[in-house]
């Protein structure tokens, strides 16, 4: 019962390569640290379930889980859920700053006309001098 | 500031046909306010028709859509020292002739925002059925909220005083500015009352509402309601 099934080899072979490639991307500064923590710790996860079979046939005992494989999945379905809602919430935080930065060039280019406006109305003509 | 209190604040998509009629038509009906354009995001030439005719104009280089772009005009009115702004469509929809009858109450101290209704009197409007079905809607929200009827929630034909504008310019609906506002408001403690207007047939440009918007609009608008009854006025 304790030995690895194919099933078991390919996603625990799996989560490590993308574990590696998602610290790969970090050191290429290609994802920030901080989005990398999810990233990070649910292959961990997954791959010690890949490789544990004793601790994977008793998380899938202890959860009431028929089938060992379900157990991944659904840890793996958790964490997409989990990313999903965290790139939702940091969309929204991204576009009320993009609203607030619209905003500011907004005022800023008015200002800059009416700076415009005022130089002119005092130096006719007159240049960017 | 010119030494006038009132702000018409006109946002603008799109509207370089429709603008010069009504901005000339603000200036003659109503000359004792000021005015300001706030150009969404335009592709056409919004933001120089208004300058041209001496407008000031604040350009979002991308579109926040008619709430944020409202925001930005509230903003402009505290910073300059207004005391009422007033929302106007820039799509002739809002008749400048209506503006003082609008004004009135929120000088006078009456209420706090007053909005030009198409249904206190029998105006003339017949909107489309889906648009009709949704007022009735979201009167009825309004209506079950506040305990008070406010029979048209969607108008976007409003003044306001500096005090909700000071609340505004932190706080309000990006997208949709109507029913889940006035609860809201009404649970700042504001007094919002209605006054009778005439709503005219779009002039020309595009409207801020598409297809998807609109389907969106009544999840939206419940889901924003509800938070508006949920949260604990600042």
């Amino acid at each position: 019962m304790f030995f690895l099934s194919k099933a078991q080899i390919i996603t625990a072979v799996g989560a490590v390569g993308l574990a590696l490639y998602v610290l790969d991307l970090v050191r290429r500064r290609r994802l920030s640290e901080e989005y990398s923590l999810l990233w990070v710790l649910t292959t961990v996860v997954i791959a010690v379930l890949g490789f544990s079979t004793p601790l994977l046939v008793g998380i899938t005992h202890l959860l009431g889980i028929r089938y060992e494989g379900s157990t991944v999945f659904a840890f793996g379905l958790a964490f997409t859920m989990a990313m999903l809602l965290y790139l939702c919430i940091q969309l929204s935080r991204l576009v009320q700053e993009k609203d607030g930065l619209t905003r500011e060039m907004a005022f800023l280019r008015l200002e800059l006309e009416e700076l415009r406006d005022s130089r002119d109305a005092v130096h006719p003509g007159g240049g960017d001098a | 500031m010119s030494g006038r209190d009132v702000l018409v604040i006109v946002p603008a998509h799109n509207e370089e046909e429709s603008l010069p009629l009504i901005l000339a038509e603000v200036r003659s009906r109503a000359p004792w306010a000021d005015l300001l354009v706030i150009d969404d995001g335009s592709r056409d030439r919004t933001h120089d028709v208004a300058r041209g005719l001496g407008v000031p104009v604040l350009r979002h280089p991308v579109n926040l859509g008619v709430g944020g772009a409202l925001q930005t005009g509230f903003r402009y009115a505290i910073e300059r020292g207004y005391a009422i702004g007033v929302q106007l469509d820039a799509d002739g929809q809002h008749d400048p002739a209506d503006l003082e009858r609008l004004v009135r109450p929120v000088r006078e101290g009456a209420c706090d925002v007053s909005i030009g209704s198409r249904y206190v009197e029998n105006s003339g409007y017949r909107a489309p059925l889906g648009r009709r079905l949704g007022m009735l809607l979201f009167s009825a929200v309004v209506q079950v909220s506040l305990g008070r009827a406010i029979t048209d929630t969607t108008s976007g034909y409003r003044a306001y005083a500096r005090d909700v504008m000071d609340v505004c310019r932190l706080d309000f609906p990006k997208d949709f500015p109507d029913a889940p506002l006035l609860i809201a408001l009404a649970r700042h403690g504001f007094r919002i009352e209605e006054v009778p207007v005439r709503m005219r047939h779009r002039e020309a440009g595009q409207s801020f509402y598409t297809l998807g918007k609109r389907m969106y609009y009544p999840y939206k608008n419940l889901l924003a309601s509800l938070m508006a009854l949920l949260r604990r006025p600042a």
